[in-house]
């Protein structure tokens, strides 16, 4: 059953036209003297000088969190690749020489041309390996291999470049931080089940 | 004497074309600050010792004209080679030759010489503003027709069907005025406005309908269906480019100039302003000079203080190129707040000079001039205002408002005018 709409009935003065005109002519002279006198309103940026404020909740190019040692947090669980809907991702595990921990990976890729940066990839880590926090949104590369970013790439990173006085941002939980973080987390960042989520995650 | 006065005339052919280049940028400027978007900033030039300056966007006309007139001159195989060449040039070529017939000052003795305002003071003046204004559009039809392109000759059709609709309302607009005015003699007209009142005061109706034939006379937004790229390509400049291009839109933007320079003298009373009769001017020259310096002191000053607020706006963002743009800005706080303080000096010094007679009339006609174009382009940024505002006709709306209601109203106001003229006449409120 198709539903009809009636179609709207003018007034006599819009049907003039003229006067509707006019009150358009108003409201744009409106907008350009609001441009002219308080630029601060104009919803531009001038981009690429003045880079964007991204949230925190913006996904980007990815990066493999580190112990304090410096290695890498994954344990090469596949659990990342296994939700991966673009099947971006490529894990080889290798044994790992720590007694507590089973394995890690020996190559760790992800292709960004298939990635459609959905971030299941860190909804799904176990051990907060993996985050999308990075803000570099722009790949320009020369061939299609240098899209393909190994696990060097992945970890090279600074942690000067994220935020000070966010702990957990510069070390993933766990070793020698955890305390440290785990009492950033206490000081009112994070519910108590957090805190004890992140605790169970001691091993990784 | 009759040689400089030659040359000096022949400059004022000029006006419509180096109003061009501000057209462009108004055009541009005008968009964005509509749309609350910053508009075009990037195209900059280095100057040694200050630094790159982008000018506010001026700097893209430079780098727009100037990759227009290296870019490849394309001539299709399909196309009429005489036809093709020659079509760009028609309407620029109009468009240069009408400002002979506007009158840009009241006329003016000068050592015994008398000086009309318009270069060519014609008793048809009105009429041949009318025929050139006309001819622009052979170079639309000509031009799509040598394309041999579908498109082209589509947009070609369509332009030249829209505008010989409109010419018609047009022409009947104009002609409740020149019943009350009795001449077609444009320095006539605007006489008869310093005497009695303005076009628009005694005239709205035609004056309406005048400036809405006037875009569709140029092809403007509302009426732009000569060119679509959602329906025909690019119009009848499909197969143009480089320079020819270029041509059409300067033609295009040309007559933009004249459309308003012509709505602004017909209508709004050309070179007088309410108190300011030419006698007025001509007594107190230093005075109305300073004023208007003044207005233009107060005009820079704005400038500047809206160079000043960008200026703190960027200097509070984090932006990679804070100290290069800041320098710019810092330039132009210079410029604007020096030119408004020049102007300001300048208003001061006329005070001690003596306006003798030739300096006065020479003075005068500098003031009118100034007059007109400030009118002028007033009315070119009212093409611009309602291009970003009135979304386009459907093309049998264009054609259904052309026939069925402008030439009516036109009509009709044309038989009151008469009347009311008449009865006002007989009953002896005016003299005829």
């Amino acid at each position: 059953m198709a539903k009809i709409i009636p179609r709207p009935q003018l007034s006599l003065l819009e049907q003039l036209y003229f006067v509707e005109v006019f009150k358009g002519m108003a409201l744009t002279i409106k907008h350009a003297v609001r441009s002219l006198a308080k630029p601060e309103t104009i919803p531009v940026l001038n981009y690429p000088e003045v880079q964007p404020e991204l949230p925190a909740e913006h996904r980007s190019e990815h990066r493999l969190m580190k112990r304090a040692d410096g290695t890498s947090r994954c344990v090469a669980c596949y659990m990342c690749q296994t939700a991966c809907p673009a099947r971006c991702i490529t894990i080889v595990a290798e044994e790992s020489p720590d007694g507590d921990i089973e394995k890690r990976p020996a190559t760790f890729d992800i292709d960004w041309l298939l990635c459609v940066f959905c971030g299941l990839c860190v909804e799904a880590c176990p051990c907060d390996a993996i985050r999308m926090d990075t803000g570099k949104a722009i790949l320009v590369e020369d061939s299609r291999d240098a899209f393909i970013a190994n696990k060097d790439r992945l970890m090279d990173w600074s942690p000067a470049d994220y935020p000070a006085e966010d702990i957990i941002s510069q070390e993933a939980p766990g070793g020698l931080l955890n305390e440290q973080a785990l009492a950033a987390m206490q000081g009112g960042m994070f519910s108590a089940g957090d805190v004890a989520d992140v605790a169970d995650k001691e091993t990784c | 004497m009759e040689i400089i006065l030659f040359i000096a005339k022949f400059g004022l052919a000029f006006i419509p074309l180096s109003c061009i280049a501000i057209m462009i940028f108004l055009e541009r400027k005008g968009a964005s600050i509509i749309q609350d978007r910053v508009g075009p900033n990037r195209a900059a030039i280095k100057i040694p010792g200050i630094g790159s300056v982008r000018g506010f966007g001026m700097i893209h006309n430079i780098s727009d004209s100037v990759k227009l007139f290296f870019k490849e001159d394309f001539l299709p195989k399909h196309a009429h080679k005489w036809y093709y060449i020659l079509a760009p040039m028609l309407p620029l070529m109009t468009a240069i030759l009408t400002p002979a017939l506007i009158p840009w000052f009241a006329p003016i003795s000068l050592e015994g010489v008398e000086v009309s305002g318009a270069i060519i003071n014609a008793n048809s003046g009105l009429l041949m503003l009318f025929a050139l204004g006309a001819l622009s559009v052979y170079g639309v039809v000509i031009g799509s027709w040598a394309s041999h392109n579908k498109y082209s000759l589509l947009g070609g059709m369509r332009a030249s069907a829209m505008m010989i609709s409109y010419e018609v309302s047009m022409g009947l607009s104009v002609v409740g005025l020149l019943l009350l005015i009795g001449s077609f003699n444009m320095t006539d007209i605007v006489e008869w406005q310093a005497a009695n009142a303005w076009g628009v005061v005694v005239q709205p109706v035609g004056c309406l309908l005048f400036i809405v034939s006037m875009f569709a006379e140029t092809g403007r937004t509302p009426f732009c269906v000569s060119e679509g790229e959602s329906e025909i390509v690019g119009g009848f400049h499909t197969e143009y480019s480089s320079i020819r291009f270029a041509l059409f839109f300067m033609g295009e933007y040309a007559h933009i100039v004249i459309a308003s320079a012509l709505i602004a003298t017909l209508f709004f009373g050309g070179y007088h302003l309410p108190g300011l009769n030419t006698e007025v001017i001509h007594a107190h020259t230093a005075g109305v000079l300073a004023g208007l310096l003044a207005v233009k002191a107060l005009m820079l000053a704005l400038f500047c203080l809206m160079t000043t607020r960008q200026k703190k706006l960027y200097g509070a963002l984090k932006a990679s190129d804070k100290a290069v743009r800041l320098k710019e800005y810092s330039l132009f706080q210079i410029i604007f707040g020096g030119g408004a303080l020049v102007a300001v000096l300048i208003a001061a010094v006329l005070m001690f000079i003596p306006m003798d007679g030739l300096l006065s009339e020479l003075l005068t006609a500098a003031i009118q001039i100034s007059i007109v174009m400030a009118k002028t382009m007033f009315f070119c940024w009212v093409f611009v205002w309602v291009r970003w505002t009135v979304p386009r006709f459907r093309y049998d709306h264009i054609m259904a408002l052309g026939w069925k209601v402008m030439l009516n109203v036109a009509l009709v106001n044309l038989v009151i005018t008469a009347i009311v003229y008449k009865l006002l006449i007989e009953t002896g409120v005016i003299s005829g």
